[in-house]
Parts: C-alpha cells; structure tokens; sequence
C-alpha cells in the first residue's frame, strides 16, 4: 500500500466512520448471533440448543415456507414494475409547472403519512365487497367485483392496489432526482427538434437512472420485508395463506411460535435471496445506470 | 418547461394530475367524513359520503366553538395525552433529523467521493444490513442497549434514546440515497476545491452539501416521517406511559372486544397527520426550484 | 380544484394560505409544546415498582387501570408495592424481546393460548403456592378456568378476564320470517336447541333473491374467532393428555370441521363467498358491518361482551321496545324483553349434552426471571379478588370465573343474559385451549383448515384430508419439542 493510499483509506475510513461506528456497536453482535440463532433451537425464553443445520433443512421440507416465498414473489411481481412506473409518471406529472402544483404533490405524497392502522381501516371499506366502493364503482361498468379481501385469487391484487397508494415516497425521489436534469439539456434536445418521448428517452431517463436504480433496489429490499398491511388486512395470512408473507411468517415463527432459531433461518434465506436479486440489478446496472459525475 | 407559449402536453399533464389526484384523495375524503360522523354512523349500509351532521363542541358555557366535537375529544382525552405525546415525538423527530442528516451525508461522502481500498466492500456490508428482518436482530439490540446501561454511563432502556440515538450513526438507506445523489455531481467540483486547497471535509461542507439540498431535503424529510409513525420501535423501547409516542397513543381508540371507535381513530390520526402535511406543503418547493447545479454539467 | 384559467390568482391564494397555515401551525406547535403533561406518573419513594405490560388498549386498559389504581391507594400502600400498567396492542413482542433480554416485566398479561408453551419452556413461575397462601384454590373458580391456568397439574396464570362462547339470534328476524320457521316445523319464539335444528333454523332463516344469499341464518365463520375450537361443540379433542398425543384426525374433530363444510356445500362455496364478501372480516369484526347488528346474520357465536357492542354499534337493539328509564323500572328478568336479540348456549352435536363448549382466558403470569415475584402476586391476588374480578368482569362485559358471583354483580351486568354464560361457564362440558407447547402452530393450521374448507368443497379440501395431513405434520412438531424439552432437561439448560 502506498502513502497516497493509506492516506485515502484514513480519509475515507474518517467519512464512513459514523456508519462503521454505528455498525460495529449495534449491528455486528445482532447479526452475528441471529447467523448463529439460525443453527440453535431458540426459543427466546431458553438458552439456544446448537442443531446444526436442522432448521435449513427443515425449511426445504416445510411447505408454508414455500407458499410464502411464492406469495411474497408474487406480490414483488405485482408491485415493484407497477409502482416503478407509476411513482416515475407521477414525478415527471408533478415536476410540471402547472396550477396549484404544490397541492398536487401533497396530494400525492399524503398516504405515505397515515397511521398504518387508519389505512388499513379505511382499504378494508373500499374493497367489501357489498359495499365497498370499489365493487360499487365496478359495478356502475357492468361488472361485479369479487370478495377483495376474502379470496383467494384477489386479495394479492388488492393488497398491490393499496400499496400503490402509498407510492408518495418513491415520487419524492424521484422528484428530487429530476431537479438534477439540467435545462440546458432539454433547450438542446428541443433545438435538435427532439419530441416529448425522445427527450424522456435520451436526456430524462439517462439523468435519472441512478435514482431509478436505487428505487429498485430498495422496492426489492422493502417488498421482501412486507409486514403490516398484510398482517392488519388479512391476518393468518389470508383464506389457504394466500397472503401470508415471509415477512409474516418469519415474525410468526420467532414470537409467536417461539423459534427464533427457525426465524433466523428464514431470515438468512431471505437475505440470500435479496442479495442474488439486489445483485442482480447491480451487475445489469452496468447497462443502463449513467452516472454524470464519471 | 423550457418553451413559452401554452403546450398541449401542460394540459395533459394537467387534466392527468388531477384525476389521479381525486383518485389519491378518495380514501383520506372518507377518513375525513368517518372522523366527522357518531361512531354508530361511521359504516352504513349504503355509504354516506358526507355525513348529515357534524358535532361542533359546545363548551361548558354553552359557547359553540369551530371544533367538531370528536377532534376535541381526542385532543382532550383522558387516556391520551395529546400534549405529551406530541412534544415525545417532535423531540425524537428532530433528533433523528440532526443525526442521520449530518451523519448519513458525511458516510454518503466517503463512499461516493474518496477511492480507499474496501468501499465497495464496505458499501456491499451496509447495503447487507438493510436485507436482514429487523425482528430477527431486536432481541440482540435489546440486549445491547441493556448491557449499555449496565456498563456504560449511558441508560438506553427505559428513556427515548434507543428510538433517536442510533439515527447519529447514520442509516444505510440514506447514505445509500445520498450516495446515489452525490455520485451525479462531476468530481471536476471537488478537484477544483482540493487545487484551491479546500480539506476534504471543507468539500464536504461547502461544494456538495449545498449541491445536494433536494437530497438532504428528502433525507430529512423521511427521517421525520419515520420518527413521526414510528410504532415498533416506540412499542419495543418504551417503559413508561410518559413516554409515549403518537402512534402508541393511537392505541387507546382501539379496543379488542366492542367498542373500537373509529371516528375518533380517524380523527386522532388525521390529527396526527396534519403537521407533516403542513410540513410537506411548505417544504415541497426545494424540490421545484432545485439547487444550482444546472450549468455544471453536460 | 381549480381551473387552469385562473393560475395566477391561485398561486397567489396558495401563497396566502401558506402564510396562514404555516403562521396557525406555529401557534398550535407552540401551544403543545407549553402545555404540560396531564398525568405525570410519580413513584411514591419507597414503594416496589411492579411492571405489569398487557395486550389490552381501549376501555378494557382503562378498566384494569381502576383495578390498578384502587390497588395503588390500598394494599400497594400498606405492603409498600406500586403497580405501573404499559398498555400496547402487540405486547407479546414486548414482553417476549425484554424476557430474552433479562429485564421482563414483573406481570405479564398474556392470552391464554400461549401459557402451555410458556410453562413448559420454564419461563413462568409455578403460582399454586402462593395462591394457597392467598387462599386461593380450585374449588375459588369455575373448574374451567383454573384448568386453563394449569399446565402439567401445575398453576401457571391467573384469570385476568374470562369468557365463555354462547349462542346469539335476532328476535326481530325470527319474528319477521315467523312464517318460514313456522312452515319448517320451527318455533320462532326460541332459539335451537340442537345442532340438527340449528342447522334447519339457519336455513329457513335465509332470505334469497334473485339466486343470491340476500341474509343469512348462521355461518361459523362469522366471526370465526372461535374456528380452532369448533370441536368442542361436538365431543371432539385434538389432544390426548394421557398418551400426550395429537388427535386432529380424531372422527370427532373432522365431524366438526365437515359440519362447518356442510354450509357451504349446501348453499355452494361462490354463494357463501358473496354473501361474505359484505361482511368485515375475523380481526375487524367490530365494525358497525358487523352482520348480527346490520341484521344480515339472524345467529352468531360470540361471547358476553356483544351486548355491549351492540351497544355502541347500534344501540337501538339494546331498546327494543322501551327506553333505558323505563327498562331499570323494570324486575331483572323482565328485561330481556327490552333487547331485540337473546342468548343461549350454541348446541353441541352431542346428544344429551348441554352446555358445551370453548371457554377461553386471558390470563397474567409472572416470567420466571422476574425481579418482584411476590409483590407481583399480590397484586394478581387482587385482581382476582371478588369484588375486583366482578368489577373487572363488568366492565369488559364478560362472565365472572369465580365459582361464587354476588347478586348485585348479576343483577347490574350490562348482559341481560350474563346468567347464560355464567351457567356455560360453570359446566364440565366446556373445554379450555388444549395444553399442547405447540398450540399456536396448531392454532395457525386449523384456522387455515376452516378458511379452506368453506371455499373449496373439492375432496383435496376435505377436513378429513386435510387433519390427517396436519396430524402428521404437528405430532412430528410435538415430538421434536418433546424431545428437545428432555434434551435441555438431561444438558441441565432447563431449570
């Protein structure tokens, strides 16, 4: 290692170091013992009983595991596409100088803010289905809208529906990121005789792309973590588990059932699985990802 | 938009937002409504959108005061100290801010500006941290903010602390975010300021975080919406009925059996939800006008 | 919204309205921050703090705080003990996380399901002693409920509330459809008294129209809360004690879950989805949906405290036919009259048998690494004090456990039936949560059978198919518990 090395390695060590602090002192030990927890019998309420890879094992045999990896998939599908394109139209919606612009973006940014419980109360009165208003809207086009929340079949849509209201989020960085498309570019592209969909093509999409890129990211960690909507919406994971999480499942397992070890398994499986998606998208990020600073 | 005269696309764009917006609004409108009706009211068969009539809180005196009579009950309620609760969370809330805003940007620096062997590693681990479900980790954090308060002069249990002190170590989600945003602005700016001998930390504080405002903006943003509905946290860590949060006090308008009331569940949470509305509406404009950056690059 | 036209003048107003928004909040946020907390809790110096973190919010919390309360300002003055109440809605993570942790409540408030796995992974301590010290014994309750807190012939819990689980039906309704049940051999002017006739009554109950369930008799699903233990009501257990053996595949126990499949297979699984479709489902019952308040259900299964649901979801069912005033008039047993619904025991499949059925607890323990054991008990003790209990009872509107009731606590129940349910309570025929470590799984998995079994009516949804497969599955579960439980006894890891 060179002096300039070394010298960089401090620095940048110096940068990070409040989030290697932070690791070292609340994040190493937790982790280490929940990768440890994961080949014990734990209980919480006992000392773990080492068992080796027992609980992996059991997990290939165990057939809510796998209904709940393929919910969890399936929700993942639903959503990550959908709310990518919604929360980015919605930005680039909201990013124009129009009327009452700033309402429109509280507008759409309020349901991130609502209590989860409040929410959750007021979806379960939209998708009755006798009187909820969805069935209610449906019904004025001449079709009847199925048991949202009470099949099988669609209680996945619904949950997907109602967590595109919460989409808020995403728009705002996406609205953040557009502010870094410089105007410069659009006056050139114009002059070029470049039309709406080129310009979103070649100048506001390139710009945005690491902002996109750190929303799928993110969208991939967070949908393999879903929990409260499910778990208020449809507890015991829904009519045949059809909506039963892994995320549920997991919690299931440690407080309700008391094996924390078995939990653990799920999380690490869960990590592994995050991690070959997560490491998807870095390795296609290559493709698409253009950072102006390079 | 960069032309002058009126564009279709505006009127598009226009008519496009505010149907998705009435589309946005539909729910919040019927919280609004059930906030507003008798608890016996609050789920008819068929729906009434607009309740026939609203209570407005009459005070012992007689006077008719411009409140309805179900927000008054919830910010005067006996089992939910509304005060409190609310100088609870507004004082976790903007601890956290400082902390992860200061912290988050200055590891966001390290890791998108200074080349040092292992930060991709390192950014790899940070990124891992985020993938492991928080209830399989709780127990071990548990035990460390005990074992702290046994060995160390800091009590964490039993105080406010384990729900803001850990935002000062930065959070892997907004260094990642930050990072994202800073990697955007050219390095030609820092080698600028490094040749006009400029420390590192001087770049930090005066070539990127005023470049990177939206971002920071964003980042506090979040971080204020998260300690605003923090519930699990709140519900782990708190020991004592002072210390209660907003959305652990929500709780008392729910009931296991007979008797949850929805009116004012609504109201306390669109009570609850107004200051960050507030918030959001006044602040939104960072985003609009952006920072300067146009013109450094391209 | 505004129109386009007027842009201008509407961002100038936006601008306005921001100045005044931000101006009112300032003031508001000033104001809250000024005002000072309502009820700051203080210590009295020299008293032994017991936590006590429980599950219940709402009124149900504000009851047990009276208890607490008139517990502060009495023994807890003279023995020198002062009891704190942390109320929040998922406190099992809680009280779970702070055990593992080594700093757990002194009392913990827990559902009764859980005692079995809590006791026989040693993690809360064995009461009988000091309830004897107390003078408190079996024969203080109703057998049910200290079988509910016992787990291996040891004490582990005692009663926080109780209930039991009756039968509901609209007397409006059955008078309206007088005709039907008439026309069906049916007396409208009683509940049924059988499973067979239940099952008529629930059928001549329906109203259809136009091919559709418009209104129903009965559904067990509706609620459903109580789909776990649906074999009560016809003899069956999913657990043998003696053989420590699971019996989910028992002939009993698929009788029930095939009773509860019947309705669907008669009415057709799509049918009974619709109809379910209006209705809240199991953990937002309490919605003014609610279908035996909305009278589209003329029966339901529910538990004391529905009388004073109803009384706030639609309290003109609670004056059916006169006023409040008017009803307090009124000789106790001429009151009933003033309700539009009654309650009697839900029939059991079993010939001959009355009174059968679920009786479930939420209980209070103390973790076996508490720091104040004993002042924790005498609290407990407290709370199960006659009076305190009835008190306690009353105000959640549930049946007392205690196998002595005062008359005044009879005669002021907000249930005008509450007789019926004390009566249920007292009878051998009601059946706690069976004592398996693994209940909760057990739980999990049967009330995923019943959600299956009334939507699919195809023979791989069979109860029989279905329990045979779980009854495989769960004993190997049990087994491996068990084994692990001597494998931590033989290591000296158990206590």
């Amino acid at each position: 290692m060179t002096r300039t090395d070394a010298r960089q390695l401090g620095k940048g060590l110096a940068f990070v170091s409040p989030w290697l602090v932070g690791f070292l002192l609340f994040m190493l030990l937790p982790i280490v013992l929940s990768f440890y927890y994961s080949l014990c019998d734990y209980t919480l309420l006992q000392p773990p009983l080492f068992v080796g890879l027992e609980n992996y094992r059991d997990l290939v045999h165990d057939p809510i595991f796998w209904q709940s990896l393929g919910n969890t998939l399936y929700f993942a599908a639903l959503t990550i596409p959908s709310a990518l394109f919604l929360s980015l139209g919605l930005a680039m919606l909201l990013n124009v100088k129009m009327p009452g612009q700033a309402i429109f973006r509280t507008i759409i940014f309020l349901p991130s803010l609502m209590p989860i419980v409040a929410s959750a109360m007021v979806w379960m009165w939209i998708f009755n289905g006798k009187i909820g208003l969805l069935n209610n809207l449906l019904s004025k086009i001449g079709v009847s809208g199925p048991d949202w929340l009470g099949s099988s079949t669609w209680t996945m849509p619904a949950l997907a529906l109602m967590s595109l209201w919460g989409v808020g989020y995403t728009v705002v960085i996406y609205l953040a990121g557009l502010q870094d498309v410089p105007r410069e570019l659009y006056e050139a592209a114009q002059i070029d005789g470049a039309g709406l969909w080129s310009r979103l093509w070649n100048v506001t999409l390139p710009i945005l792309s690491p902002v996109i890129f750190f929303n799928l990211v993110m969208s991939i960690i967070g949908v393999l973590q879903v929990f409260d909507i499910p778990y208020i919406m449809t507890p015991n994971g829904g009519q045949g588990r059809s909506t039963e999480f892994i995320a549920m499942y997991l919690n299931d397992n440690a407080f309700r059932f008391l094996k924390m070890g078995y939990a653990s398994a799920i999380a690490w499986i869960m990590l592994l699985i995050i991690l070959v998606l997560t490491g998807l998208a870095f390795w296609s990020s290559k493709r698409w990802v253009h950072y102006q600073g390079k | 938009m960069p032309s002058q005269r009126p564009h279709p696309e505006r009127w598009f764009a226009f008519v496009g937002t505010t149907l998705i917006c009435i589309a946005f609004l539909f729910p919040l409108f019927w919280m609004l409504s059930t906030s507003l009706k008798r608890n016996d009211q609050t789920m008819e068969d068929p729906p009434r959108y607009i309740p026939n009539h609203i209570d407005w809180h009459h005070t012992a005196g007689g006077l008719v005061l411009p409140i309805p009579e179900n927000y008054w009950a919830v910010i005067t309620h006996d089992k939910m100290d509304f005060p409190l609760y609310t100088r609870n969370t507004v004082m976790i809330a903007v601890l956290s801010i400082i902390g992860t805003v200061l912290s988050s940007s200055l590891a966001a620096y390290g890791f998108s500006k200074i080349k040092f062997k292992g930060r991709n590693a390192m950014f790899a681990l940070m990124l891992g941290t985020m993938m492991i479900p928080f209830p399989v980790l709780m127990v071990s954090l548990f035990s460390i903010f005990r074992w702290m308060g046994d060995h160390t002069p800091i009590q964490m249990l039993g105080t406010l602390r384990p729900l803001w002190l850990p935002a000062w170590f930065g959070s892997a989600f907004n260094i990642f975010l930050l990072r994202q945003f800073y990697i955007t602005i050219p390095d030609e700016l820092s080698e600028a300021a490094r040749i006009d001998g400029c420390s590192e930390l001087g770049i930090w504080w005066r070539v990127i975080l005023p470049l990177s405002k939206p971002a920071l903006m964003v980042v506090a943003l979040f971080t204020f919406m998260a300690a605003w509905n923090n519930f699990f946290g709140a519900l782990i860590y708190v020991q004592h009925r002072d210390q209660y949060t907003l959305s652990l006090g929500l709780q008392v308008f729910q009931s296991a059996h007979g008797g949850t009331e929805w009116n004012l569940l609504m109201a306390a949470s669109l009570l609850i939800l107004s200051p960050v509305l507030v918030l959001f509406f006044v602040t939104q404009r960072t985003f609009i006008e952006g920072i300067a950056t146009t013109g450094m690059k391209g | 919204m505004a129109r386009p036209a007027t842009g201008d003048r509407l961002v100038l107003s936006v601008k306005h309205a921001k100045q005044i928004i931000v101006g009112l909040v300032t003031v508001a946020a000033v104001a809250l921050l000024l005002t000072p907390a309502r009820h700051p809790e203080v210590i009295p110096t020299g008293r032994t703090l017991v936590r006590y973190w429980g599950y219940w919010t709402g009124v149900e919390a504000d009851a047990m705080q009276e208890i607490i309360d008139s517990f502060n300002d009495t023994i807890g003055k003279d023995k020198g003990i002062w009891v704190q109440y942390i109320s929040i809605s998922q406190s099992d993570q809680k009280t779970l996380t702070a055990t593992a942790a080594g700093v757990p409540p002194d009392i913990a408030g827990v559902m009764g399901d859980q005692l079995a796995q809590f006791a026989a992974m040693n993690a809360i301590e064995p009461l009988e002693k000091m309830a004897a010290e107390h003078g408190i014994t079996r024969e203080y309750y109703k057998p049910v409920y200290w079988d509910a807190c016992s787990f291996e012939g040891h004490l582990y819990a005692m009663v926080a509330t109780p209930f039991v689980v009756g039968l509901y039906w609209n007397k409006q309704i059955f008078q309206d459809r007088a005709e039907q049940l008439r026309a069906a051999g049916l007396d409208p002017d009683r509940p049924p008294a059988t499973l067979a006739e239940l099952d008529r009554y629930a059928q001549a109950l329906e109203v259809w129209k136009d091919g559709h369930l418009e209104a129903g008799g009965f559904f067990e699903q509706q609620p459903g809360w109580w789909r776990e233990h649906l074999y009560d009501w016809f003899g069956g257990r999913i657990f043998d004690e003696k053989t420590g053996r699971l019996t989910l595949d028992s002939p009993n126990v698929i009788q029930a879950y095939d009773w509860m499949q019947s309705y669907s297979k008669r009415i057709g699984p799509a049918e009974v989805s619709r109809f379910a479709s209006g209705l809240p489902d199991v953990n937002t019952f309490d919605t003014p949906l609610q279908p035996f308040v909305t009278g589209a259900l003329a029966m339901m299964k529910q538990g004391p405290w529905l009388a004073n649901s109803i009384e706030h979801l639609r309290p003109a069912m609670n004056r059916w036919k006169m006023s409040k005033q008017e009803e307090s008039k009124l000789p106790r047993e001429q009151r009933k009259q003033n309700y539009m619904w009654g309650a009697a025991p839900f029939p059991s499949a079993v010939p001959g048998e009355k009174n059968a059925g679920f009786a479930g607890v939420d209980i209070l323990v103390i973790p076996s690494t508490a720091r104040h054991k004993a002042e924790a008990f005498e609290f407990i003790a407290f709370v199960n004090r006659q009076d305190n209990m009835e008190k306690l009872c009353s105000l959640h509107c549930k049946n007392s456990p205690l196998a002595k009731m005062s008359g005044s606590y009879l005669a002021n129940h907000r249930n005008p039936y509450i007789e019926v349910f004390e009566e249920l309570a007292a009878s051998p025929h009601v059946h706690p949560v069976p004592p398996v470590p693994i209940w909760p799984q057990i739980q999990s998995e049967l009330r995923n059978i019943a959600g299956i079994i009334v939507q699919d009516v195809g023979p791989q949804s069979s109860p029989a198919h279905l329990l045979a497969e779980a009854q495989v599955r769960y004993q190997a579960e049990l087994d491996r518990f068990n084994a692990r439980r001597a494998e931590r006894r033989a290591r000296g890891l158990l206590q």
